[in-house]
Protein backbone atom coordinates (compact mmCIF):
# COMPACT_ATOMS: atom_id res chain seq x y z
CA UNK A 1 0.00 0.00 0.00
CA UNK A 2 1.74 3.40 -1.00
CA UNK A 3 1.15 6.06 1.26
CA UNK A 4 -0.96 8.90 -0.09
CA UNK A 5 -0.36 12.44 -1.20
CA UNK A 6 -1.73 15.36 -2.49
CA UNK A 7 -0.98 16.24 -6.11
CA UNK A 8 -2.13 19.16 -8.34
CA UNK A 9 -3.56 17.29 -11.24
CA UNK A 10 -0.95 19.02 -13.75
CA UNK A 11 2.15 17.65 -11.84
CA UNK A 12 0.91 13.43 -12.43
CA UNK A 13 4.26 11.80 -13.28
CA UNK A 14 4.33 8.83 -15.96
CA UNK A 15 3.46 6.08 -13.75
CA UNK A 16 1.31 7.49 -11.22
CA UNK A 17 -2.12 5.80 -10.33
CA UNK A 18 -4.15 9.30 -9.29
CA UNK A 19 -7.49 8.88 -7.07
CA UNK A 20 -9.51 12.29 -8.56
CA UNK A 21 -12.48 12.77 -5.57
CA UNK A 22 -14.53 15.33 -7.27
CA UNK A 23 -17.34 17.41 -5.61
CA UNK A 24 -19.54 18.44 -8.68
CA UNK A 25 -19.51 17.48 -12.27
CA UNK A 26 -17.93 20.49 -13.50
CA UNK A 27 -15.30 19.79 -11.22
CA UNK A 28 -14.70 16.53 -12.71
CA UNK A 29 -14.81 17.52 -16.14
CA UNK A 30 -12.21 20.41 -15.63
CA UNK A 31 -9.61 18.26 -14.06
CA UNK A 32 -9.96 15.34 -16.60
CA UNK A 33 -9.38 17.95 -19.28
CA UNK A 34 -6.57 19.28 -17.97
CA UNK A 35 -5.30 15.90 -17.56
CA UNK A 36 -6.23 14.41 -21.66
CA UNK A 37 -4.83 18.22 -22.52
CA UNK A 38 -1.46 18.12 -20.51
CA UNK A 39 -1.01 14.03 -22.22
CA UNK A 40 -2.21 15.06 -25.64
CA UNK A 41 0.60 17.67 -25.38
CA UNK A 42 3.19 14.91 -24.07
CA UNK A 43 2.49 13.29 -26.87
CA UNK A 44 0.43 10.35 -25.18
CA UNK A 45 -2.26 8.44 -25.84
CA UNK A 46 -5.00 9.03 -23.81
CA UNK A 47 -7.90 7.35 -22.77
CA UNK A 48 -11.00 8.67 -21.13
CA UNK A 49 -14.00 5.68 -20.07
CA UNK A 50 -16.84 7.25 -18.85
CA UNK A 51 -20.63 6.62 -19.44
CA UNK A 52 -21.07 9.68 -21.21
CA UNK A 53 -21.55 9.63 -24.83
CA UNK A 54 -17.96 10.25 -26.89
CA UNK A 55 -19.59 13.19 -28.52
CA UNK A 56 -20.55 14.71 -25.25
CA UNK A 57 -16.70 13.94 -24.28
CA UNK A 58 -15.56 15.47 -27.26
CA UNK A 59 -17.65 18.82 -26.92
CA UNK A 60 -16.65 19.41 -22.76
CA UNK A 61 -13.28 19.34 -24.43
CA UNK A 62 -13.63 21.74 -26.84
CA UNK A 63 -15.69 23.87 -24.23
CA UNK A 64 -12.16 23.93 -22.03
CA UNK A 65 -10.79 25.24 -24.68
CA UNK A 66 -8.80 21.70 -25.52
CA UNK A 67 -9.01 20.57 -28.82
CA UNK A 68 -9.33 17.06 -29.13
CA UNK A 69 -10.92 16.37 -32.05
CA UNK A 70 -7.83 15.97 -34.28
CA UNK A 71 -6.31 13.70 -31.42
CA UNK A 72 -9.46 11.62 -31.98
CA UNK A 73 -9.24 11.49 -35.82
CA UNK A 74 -5.22 9.73 -35.23
CA UNK A 75 -6.35 7.78 -32.71
CA UNK A 76 -4.15 9.56 -30.22
CA UNK A 77 -7.72 10.27 -27.96
CA UNK A 78 -9.76 7.98 -27.65
CA UNK A 79 -13.12 8.35 -25.65
CA UNK A 80 -15.50 5.57 -24.39
CA UNK A 81 -17.80 4.26 -22.37
CA UNK A 82 -17.18 1.44 -20.06
CA UNK A 83 -18.96 -1.10 -21.29
CA UNK A 84 -17.11 -4.08 -23.22
CA UNK A 85 -13.79 -2.80 -21.44
CA UNK A 86 -13.94 -2.37 -18.01
CA UNK A 87 -17.20 -3.99 -17.85
CA UNK A 88 -18.72 -6.77 -19.82
CA UNK A 89 -22.61 -6.31 -19.46
CA UNK A 90 -23.73 -5.46 -15.88
CA UNK A 91 -21.32 -7.63 -14.70
CA UNK A 92 -17.28 -6.49 -13.42
CA UNK A 93 -14.21 -8.94 -12.93
CA UNK A 94 -10.95 -6.90 -11.31
CA UNK A 95 -8.68 -9.61 -13.32
CA UNK A 96 -10.52 -9.07 -16.59
CA UNK A 97 -10.87 -4.77 -16.29
CA UNK A 98 -7.23 -4.73 -15.22
CA UNK A 99 -6.24 -7.50 -18.30
CA UNK A 100 -7.95 -4.70 -20.22
CA UNK A 101 -6.06 -2.00 -19.13
CA UNK A 102 -2.76 -4.10 -20.02
CA UNK A 103 -3.51 -4.78 -23.32
CA UNK A 104 -4.55 -1.07 -24.19
CA UNK A 105 -0.75 -0.12 -22.41
CA UNK A 106 0.94 -2.58 -24.91
CA UNK A 107 -1.02 -1.43 -27.58
CA UNK A 108 -0.18 2.20 -27.07
CA UNK A 109 3.58 1.15 -27.15
CA UNK A 110 2.66 -0.51 -30.89
CA UNK A 111 1.51 1.73 -32.36
CA UNK A 112 4.26 4.34 -31.60
CA UNK A 113 3.05 6.27 -28.11
CA UNK A 114 5.53 7.02 -25.77
CA UNK A 115 3.00 6.50 -23.21
CA UNK A 116 -0.62 6.08 -21.96
CA UNK A 117 -2.85 8.62 -19.79
CA UNK A 118 -6.72 6.61 -18.56
CA UNK A 119 -8.94 8.67 -16.97
CA UNK A 120 -11.89 6.46 -15.49
CA UNK A 121 -15.31 7.89 -14.09
CA UNK A 122 -15.97 5.54 -11.53
CA UNK A 123 -19.85 6.69 -11.56
CA UNK A 124 -20.50 3.02 -13.01
CA UNK A 125 -19.06 1.23 -10.05
CA UNK A 126 -22.49 2.94 -8.08
CA UNK A 127 -24.92 0.70 -10.22
CA UNK A 128 -25.82 -2.97 -9.19
CA UNK A 129 -23.22 -4.34 -10.94
CA UNK A 130 -21.98 -8.38 -10.61
CA UNK A 131 -18.86 -8.41 -9.09
CA UNK A 132 -18.64 -5.07 -7.63
CA UNK A 133 -16.83 -6.18 -4.38
CA UNK A 134 -13.72 -6.60 -6.85
CA UNK A 135 -13.22 -2.92 -7.01
CA UNK A 136 -10.49 -3.07 -4.26
CA UNK A 137 -8.67 -5.29 -5.87
CA UNK A 138 -9.07 -3.94 -9.73
CA UNK A 139 -7.58 -0.66 -7.98
CA UNK A 140 -4.68 -3.04 -6.56
CA UNK A 141 -4.15 -4.43 -9.80
CA UNK A 142 -3.45 -1.28 -11.44
CA UNK A 143 -0.06 -1.12 -9.69
CA UNK A 144 1.01 -4.26 -12.20
CA UNK A 145 0.03 -2.18 -14.81
CA UNK A 146 2.09 0.75 -14.47
CA UNK A 147 5.21 -1.11 -13.53
CA UNK A 148 6.90 -0.43 -16.59
CA UNK A 149 6.71 3.65 -15.83
CA UNK A 150 5.10 4.66 -19.08
CA UNK A 151 1.25 4.56 -18.12
CA UNK A 152 -0.68 6.57 -15.92
CA UNK A 153 -4.28 6.27 -14.61
CA UNK A 154 -6.40 8.69 -12.98
CA UNK A 155 -9.97 7.03 -11.02
CA UNK A 156 -12.59 9.65 -10.32
CA UNK A 157 -14.37 9.06 -7.95
CA UNK A 158 -17.91 11.34 -6.38
CA UNK A 159 -16.96 12.07 -3.25
CA UNK A 160 -21.07 12.96 -2.52
CA UNK A 161 -22.06 9.39 -3.85
CA UNK A 162 -19.73 7.00 -3.05
CA UNK A 163 -19.58 5.75 1.14
CA UNK A 164 -16.41 6.64 3.07
CA UNK A 165 -16.17 3.25 3.49
CA UNK A 166 -15.42 2.26 -0.44
CA UNK A 167 -13.50 5.31 -0.98
CA UNK A 168 -11.19 4.50 2.27
CA UNK A 169 -11.24 1.10 0.82
CA UNK A 170 -9.91 2.09 -2.45
CA UNK A 171 -7.69 5.17 -1.37
CA UNK A 172 -4.98 3.49 -0.35
CA UNK A 173 -3.72 1.86 -3.68
CA UNK A 174 -3.87 5.17 -5.40
CA UNK A 175 -0.14 6.46 -5.48
CA UNK A 176 -1.31 9.80 -5.03
CA UNK A 177 -4.99 12.09 -4.45
CA UNK A 178 -6.00 14.82 -6.84
CA UNK A 179 -8.52 17.41 -6.37
CA UNK A 180 -9.01 20.90 -7.32
CA UNK A 181 -6.53 23.70 -4.96
CA UNK A 182 -9.95 25.02 -3.50
CA UNK A 183 -10.18 28.43 -1.51
CA UNK A 184 -12.86 28.38 -0.28
CA UNK A 185 -15.91 26.47 0.47
CA UNK A 186 -19.34 26.22 2.34
CA UNK A 187 -23.01 25.57 0.98
CA UNK A 188 -23.35 28.85 -0.71
CA UNK A 189 -20.20 29.59 -2.26
CA UNK A 190 -17.36 27.55 -3.90
CA UNK A 191 -13.86 29.20 -4.90
CA UNK A 192 -11.42 26.97 -6.78
CA UNK A 193 -8.22 27.03 -9.56
CA UNK A 194 -9.85 25.85 -12.60
CA UNK A 195 -6.97 23.87 -14.75
CA UNK A 196 -8.85 24.30 -18.16
CA UNK A 197 -8.40 26.80 -19.12
CA UNK A 198 -6.22 28.30 -16.33
CA UNK A 199 -8.12 30.14 -14.10
CA UNK A 200 -10.35 30.48 -11.24
CA UNK A 201 -13.88 29.13 -10.87
CA UNK A 202 -16.38 30.93 -8.48
CA UNK A 203 -19.86 29.61 -8.13
CA UNK A 204 -23.08 30.23 -5.82
CA UNK A 205 -22.84 33.38 -3.99
CA UNK A 206 -20.14 35.63 -2.90
CA UNK A 207 -20.21 39.05 -0.63
CA UNK A 208 -17.85 41.13 1.19
CA UNK A 209 -17.35 38.25 3.63
CA UNK A 210 -15.13 36.31 1.46
CA UNK A 211 -12.84 38.57 0.46
CA UNK A 212 -9.79 37.22 1.83
CA UNK A 213 -10.32 33.65 -0.03
CA UNK A 214 -11.15 35.50 -3.48
CA UNK A 215 -7.88 38.10 -2.82
CA UNK A 216 -5.83 35.01 -2.53
CA UNK A 217 -7.78 33.17 -5.66
CA UNK A 218 -7.19 36.51 -7.81
CA UNK A 219 -3.64 36.87 -6.33
CA UNK A 220 -2.79 32.81 -7.56
CA UNK A 221 -4.34 33.55 -11.02
CA UNK A 222 -2.52 36.99 -11.52
CA UNK A 223 1.00 34.14 -10.69
CA UNK A 224 -0.35 32.14 -13.96
CA UNK A 225 1.36 32.23 -16.84
CA UNK A 226 -0.77 33.29 -19.47
CA UNK A 227 -4.14 34.54 -20.33
CA UNK A 228 -6.87 33.69 -17.61
CA UNK A 229 -10.54 32.63 -17.38
CA UNK A 230 -12.38 33.21 -14.20
CA UNK A 231 -15.25 31.21 -14.54
CA UNK A 232 -18.57 32.44 -13.16
CA UNK A 233 -21.05 30.69 -14.72
CA UNK A 234 -22.04 28.95 -11.37
CA UNK A 235 -22.43 32.35 -9.74
CA UNK A 236 -25.72 33.96 -8.97
CA UNK A 237 -24.65 36.77 -6.86
CA UNK A 238 -21.66 38.72 -6.60
CA UNK A 239 -21.39 41.95 -4.14
CA UNK A 240 -20.17 45.61 -4.59
CA UNK A 241 -16.76 44.95 -3.10
CA UNK A 242 -16.26 41.94 -4.82
CA UNK A 243 -17.02 42.95 -7.78
CA UNK A 244 -14.72 45.82 -7.91
CA UNK A 245 -11.90 43.44 -7.13
CA UNK A 246 -12.37 41.31 -9.71
CA UNK A 247 -12.68 44.15 -11.56
CA UNK A 248 -9.39 45.36 -10.07
CA UNK A 249 -7.48 41.65 -10.47
CA UNK A 250 -8.53 41.69 -13.89
CA UNK A 251 -7.26 45.41 -15.21
CA UNK A 252 -4.04 44.53 -13.61
CA UNK A 253 -3.32 41.39 -15.92
CA UNK A 254 -4.86 42.79 -19.09
CA UNK A 255 -2.73 46.07 -17.79
CA UNK A 256 0.51 43.47 -18.22
CA UNK A 257 -0.80 42.37 -21.28
CA UNK A 258 -2.71 39.35 -20.81
CA UNK A 259 -5.84 38.51 -22.06
CA UNK A 260 -9.20 38.23 -19.80
CA UNK A 261 -12.24 36.47 -19.83
CA UNK A 262 -14.82 37.05 -17.39
CA UNK A 263 -17.50 34.00 -18.11
CA UNK A 264 -21.04 35.40 -16.23
CA UNK A 265 -24.29 35.06 -15.99
CA UNK A 266 -26.76 38.45 -16.69
CA UNK A 267 -27.01 39.92 -13.46
CA UNK A 268 -23.14 39.57 -12.21
CA UNK A 269 -22.22 40.40 -15.70
CA UNK A 270 -23.77 43.92 -15.92
CA UNK A 271 -21.96 44.72 -12.43
CA UNK A 272 -18.85 44.55 -14.52
CA UNK A 273 -20.32 46.84 -17.31
CA UNK A 274 -21.37 49.37 -14.79
CA UNK A 275 -17.64 49.36 -14.23
CA UNK A 276 -17.02 49.98 -17.56
CA UNK A 277 -14.89 46.49 -18.10
CA UNK A 278 -17.34 45.38 -21.17
CA UNK A 279 -15.11 47.43 -23.96
CA UNK A 280 -11.80 47.07 -21.93
CA UNK A 281 -8.49 46.38 -23.59
CA UNK A 282 -8.12 42.49 -23.20
CA UNK A 283 -11.40 41.82 -21.60
CA UNK A 284 -14.22 39.64 -22.38
CA UNK A 285 -17.33 39.43 -21.19
CA UNK A 286 -19.05 36.47 -21.78
CA UNK A 287 -22.53 35.83 -20.75
CA UNK A 288 -22.68 31.66 -19.41
CA UNK A 289 -26.35 30.37 -20.21
CA UNK A 290 -28.43 29.48 -17.53
CA UNK A 291 -27.18 26.53 -15.35
CA UNK B 1 -39.04 42.22 19.73
CA UNK B 2 -38.63 45.04 17.64
CA UNK B 3 -41.80 47.26 17.84
CA UNK B 4 -43.67 48.10 14.89
CA UNK B 5 -43.12 51.32 13.74
CA UNK B 6 -46.23 51.43 11.34
CA UNK B 7 -44.30 52.42 9.02
CA UNK B 8 -44.78 50.36 5.18
CA UNK B 9 -48.44 51.64 3.71
CA UNK B 10 -48.62 47.94 2.56
CA UNK B 11 -48.72 46.41 6.10
CA UNK B 12 -51.92 48.84 7.08
CA UNK B 13 -54.27 48.16 4.12
CA UNK B 14 -56.59 45.19 4.41
CA UNK B 15 -55.09 42.45 2.27
CA UNK B 16 -57.64 44.09 -0.66
CA UNK B 17 -55.40 44.22 -4.00
CA UNK B 18 -54.91 40.03 -4.52
CA UNK B 19 -52.40 41.55 -6.66
CA UNK B 20 -50.07 42.80 -4.00
CA UNK B 21 -48.08 40.29 -2.35
CA UNK B 22 -47.72 40.50 1.55
CA UNK B 23 -45.10 42.76 2.59
CA UNK B 24 -41.75 40.96 3.76
CA UNK B 25 -40.23 41.97 6.98
CA UNK B 26 -36.99 40.37 7.66
CA UNK B 27 -34.33 40.91 10.65
CA UNK B 28 -30.97 40.00 9.07
CA UNK B 29 -27.00 40.23 10.47
CA UNK B 30 -23.72 39.22 9.13
CA UNK B 31 -24.76 35.18 9.17
CA UNK B 32 -28.67 35.95 7.54
CA UNK B 33 -27.00 38.04 4.41
CA UNK B 34 -27.98 34.96 2.11
CA UNK B 35 -30.97 33.91 3.70
CA UNK B 36 -32.18 37.85 3.15
CA UNK B 37 -30.94 38.18 -0.53
CA UNK B 38 -33.52 34.62 -1.17
CA UNK B 39 -36.47 36.11 0.69
CA UNK B 40 -35.55 39.90 -1.35
CA UNK B 41 -35.30 37.94 -4.75
CA UNK B 42 -38.72 35.88 -3.99
CA UNK B 43 -40.70 38.23 -3.27
CA UNK B 44 -39.54 40.83 -5.63
CA UNK B 45 -40.68 38.28 -8.63
CA UNK B 46 -43.86 37.51 -7.33
CA UNK B 47 -44.18 41.41 -7.04
CA UNK B 48 -43.86 40.97 -10.84
CA UNK B 49 -40.25 42.37 -11.31
CA UNK B 50 -38.67 41.03 -14.72
CA UNK B 51 -35.55 38.86 -14.32
CA UNK B 52 -32.53 41.83 -14.56
CA UNK B 53 -34.61 44.11 -11.85
CA UNK B 54 -35.21 40.88 -9.17
CA UNK B 55 -31.59 41.05 -9.96
CA UNK B 56 -30.96 45.34 -9.75
CA UNK B 57 -33.30 44.71 -6.29
CA UNK B 58 -31.62 41.81 -4.38
CA UNK B 59 -28.16 43.40 -4.80
CA UNK B 60 -29.43 47.06 -3.82
CA UNK B 61 -31.12 45.32 -0.63
CA UNK B 62 -27.53 43.20 -0.04
CA UNK B 63 -26.24 46.32 -0.03
CA UNK B 64 -27.92 48.47 2.10
CA UNK B 65 -28.33 45.71 4.64
CA UNK B 66 -24.40 44.87 3.91
CA UNK B 67 -23.95 48.35 4.88
CA UNK B 68 -25.82 48.03 8.32
CA UNK B 69 -23.68 45.45 9.40
CA UNK B 70 -20.61 46.54 8.51
CA UNK B 71 -21.08 50.33 9.50
CA UNK B 72 -23.81 50.46 11.79
CA UNK B 73 -24.97 48.41 14.79
CA UNK B 74 -23.83 44.83 13.38
CA UNK B 75 -27.63 43.74 12.36
CA UNK B 76 -31.01 45.43 11.34
CA UNK B 77 -33.97 45.06 9.36
CA UNK B 78 -35.76 44.81 6.03
CA UNK B 79 -39.06 45.85 5.16
CA UNK B 80 -39.57 45.47 1.48
CA UNK B 81 -43.46 45.88 0.01
CA UNK B 82 -45.30 46.29 -3.11
CA UNK B 83 -48.02 49.18 -4.36
CA UNK B 84 -49.07 50.61 -7.36
CA UNK B 85 -46.75 49.32 -9.41
CA UNK B 86 -43.72 50.78 -7.35
CA UNK B 87 -41.73 47.90 -4.97
CA UNK B 88 -40.25 49.93 -1.75
CA UNK B 89 -37.05 48.63 -0.05
CA UNK B 90 -36.84 49.77 3.33
CA UNK B 91 -33.27 48.75 5.53
CA UNK B 92 -32.69 50.28 8.93
CA UNK B 93 -29.89 49.44 11.08
CA UNK B 94 -31.81 49.73 14.13
CA UNK B 95 -29.55 52.22 15.95
CA UNK B 96 -25.00 52.18 15.80
CA UNK B 97 -24.22 52.08 19.35
CA UNK B 98 -21.18 50.73 18.53
CA UNK B 99 -19.88 50.15 15.15
CA UNK B 100 -19.26 46.91 13.82
CA UNK B 101 -16.11 45.49 13.91
CA UNK B 102 -13.79 46.35 10.92
CA UNK B 103 -12.71 44.17 9.06
CA UNK B 104 -9.69 43.68 7.61
CA UNK B 105 -9.03 45.32 4.06
CA UNK B 106 -9.02 42.86 1.35
CA UNK B 107 -5.78 42.19 -1.00
CA UNK B 108 -7.55 44.06 -3.88
CA UNK B 109 -8.81 47.31 -2.76
CA UNK B 110 -11.86 47.90 -3.40
CA UNK B 111 -13.91 52.36 -4.16
CA UNK B 112 -15.35 53.17 -0.39
CA UNK B 113 -18.81 53.79 -1.21
CA UNK B 114 -19.07 51.68 -3.79
CA UNK B 115 -22.22 49.75 -2.87
CA UNK B 116 -24.22 53.11 -2.71
CA UNK B 117 -22.80 54.00 -5.93
CA UNK B 118 -24.39 50.70 -7.52
CA UNK B 119 -27.42 51.39 -5.77
CA UNK B 120 -27.74 54.76 -7.05
CA UNK B 121 -27.03 52.66 -10.64
CA UNK B 122 -30.08 50.22 -10.63
CA UNK B 123 -32.70 51.90 -8.30
CA UNK B 124 -35.30 54.54 -9.35
CA UNK B 125 -34.80 56.58 -5.82
CA UNK B 126 -32.44 56.00 -3.04
CA UNK B 127 -33.34 58.23 0.45
CA UNK B 128 -31.04 58.00 3.01
CA UNK B 129 -32.37 58.94 6.95
CA UNK B 130 -30.37 59.67 10.34
CA UNK B 131 -32.16 59.71 12.76
CA UNK B 132 -31.89 59.42 16.29
CA UNK B 133 -33.13 56.42 16.15
CA UNK B 134 -30.39 54.84 13.72
CA UNK B 135 -30.27 55.28 9.81
CA UNK B 136 -33.00 54.17 7.47
CA UNK B 137 -32.40 53.42 4.01
CA UNK B 138 -34.85 53.43 1.21
CA UNK B 139 -34.57 52.39 -2.07
CA UNK B 140 -37.52 52.46 -4.81
CA UNK B 141 -37.72 50.86 -7.69
CA UNK B 142 -40.68 51.49 -10.68
CA UNK B 143 -41.58 47.77 -11.20
CA UNK B 144 -40.61 46.33 -14.75
CA UNK B 145 -43.06 43.71 -15.67
CA UNK B 146 -41.96 41.44 -18.19
CA UNK B 147 -44.33 40.74 -20.97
Amino acid sequence: VTAEASAQITELAMDDHACLTFGEEEERLDLTAAFVRDGLASGLKVLWLSDAAPQLAADELARRGVEARAAAGSGQMIAAGTGGRLLTGQEFRADGAVGWLARQAEASRQEGFCGLRVAVDMGWALRPVTGIEELPRFEEGIAGVLGGGTASVLCQYDRGRFDPVTLASVAGFHTCSVAAATYYADPVLRVCRQYAPPGIRIAGEIDYQAAEPLGLALSEAVRLDGGIVINMAGLGFADAPCTAMIADAARTMTAAGRAVVLRCQPGVAAGFTRLGLADGPGIRLVIAGDR
Amino acid sequence: VTGDRSQGGGRQGPLGSTQTPAPLEQDFDSGSLYALRSAVAAHAAAAGADREQVYDVMAAVHELAANAVRHGAGHGRLRLWAADGVLTCQVSDGGSAEAGPDRAGPPWPSEHGHGLWVIGQVADQLDIDHGPDGTTATAIFALRIPH
